[in-house]
């Protein structure tokens, strides 16, 4: 029999590898989604460089086949895993967080294409840091890794502004995603 | 007076358990993402996995994803059940009620 020293011990490694268990299921689901957003950002932005004047439609798009996908990608780990992860309520959360995006930089600040295309960025990125307190600190990494090299094309990229988020964002997002996998 | 579980108690066996047992049931894990979570080799796991299954609290599956052979390990009714027993032994020897 062991002592209560010992007991200890032993639930503080249940708890720790349950812990890890949680991270590694959420970090494994995380991943596939910004895998998936990173090849449409990525496409996304290389489009807008190339045709400016569809901004909107290819946006536009990108949010239709990024919903979708995601349905996707939660209907398969639902089928693997049993739990759904992208149901009604986070395409709710996912549209007022869009809503209220399309409030900021078109209602109230009149962004140019540039500003705008800066701004979507460290707004999504913002909740991915957030994300982070609570589910890992490879979100804080990701959402401010992609923010400040955001802000230094900003400032710093003329008009390759679109291609230069194009690798920063969309690539960032591969890049975070196929990170995450491997922790 | 509840025992603590020998097959469970050995520190790879509980961390197994430990792992296996956080997910929803009939879930399992992946040979490969239970060796990073508990830090163990191939061959260190491979053998207390085994140990487990004789015991009938866990059931191991391997098939092949494309040309990769896959090991998935998941917890039966039985492990789950023994698990949950040995962990409120542990809560009551903590509480004082033994050791």
């Amino acid at each position: 029999m062991i002592d209560s020293k010992q007991a200890s011990e032993a639930l503080a490694e249940i708890d720790d590898i349950v812990q890890r268990v949680r991270q590694s299921r959420i970090y494994d689901l995380a991943s596939l989604m910004m895998i998936l957003w990173g090849g449409l950002v990525f496409a996304a932005n290389v489009a807008t460089y190339l045709w400016p004047r569809q901004g909107y439609y290819i946006w536009f798009a990108v949010y239709v086949f990024g919903i979708a996908g995601s349905f996707a990608v939660s209907a398969s780990n639902r089928a693997r895993t049993g739990v759904r992860t992208f149901d009604i309520r986070a395409f709710i959360a996912f549209l007022l967080l869009v809503a209220f995006g399309y409030f900021c930089g078109l209602v109230l600040g009149h962004f140019t294409p540039r500003q705008q295309g800066a701004f979507w960025t460290i707004y999504f990125m913002l909740f991915y840091a957030l994300a982070g307190l609570w589910f890992g600190n490879a979100f804080v990494a990701i959402g401010l890794g992609i923010t400040a090299l955001t802000l230094i094309g900003y400032f710093y990229i003329g008009e390759a502004f679109p291609l230069w988020m194009a690798f920063v964002n969309g690539g960032g997002l591969i890049l975070g995603g196929l990170w995450m996998r491997r922790s | 007076m509840a025992e603590l579980d020998e097959i469970i108690h050995q520190p790879l066996r509980l961390k197994i358990m430990a792992a296996l047992n956080a997910l929803p049931a009939a879930t399992g894990l992946e040979f490969s993402r239970l060796k990073k979570l508990t830090g163990a080799t191939d061959g260190n796991l491979g053998a207390h996995i085994e140990t487990l299954a004789k015991a009938g609290y866990v059931s191991v599956e391997k098939a092949f994803v494309g040309k990769k052979p896959q090991t998935t390990v998941t917890a039966t009714a039985s492990g789950r059940g023994a698990f949950a027993r040995h962990v409120a032994t542990l809560q009551e020897i903590i509480a004082g009620k033994q050791g």
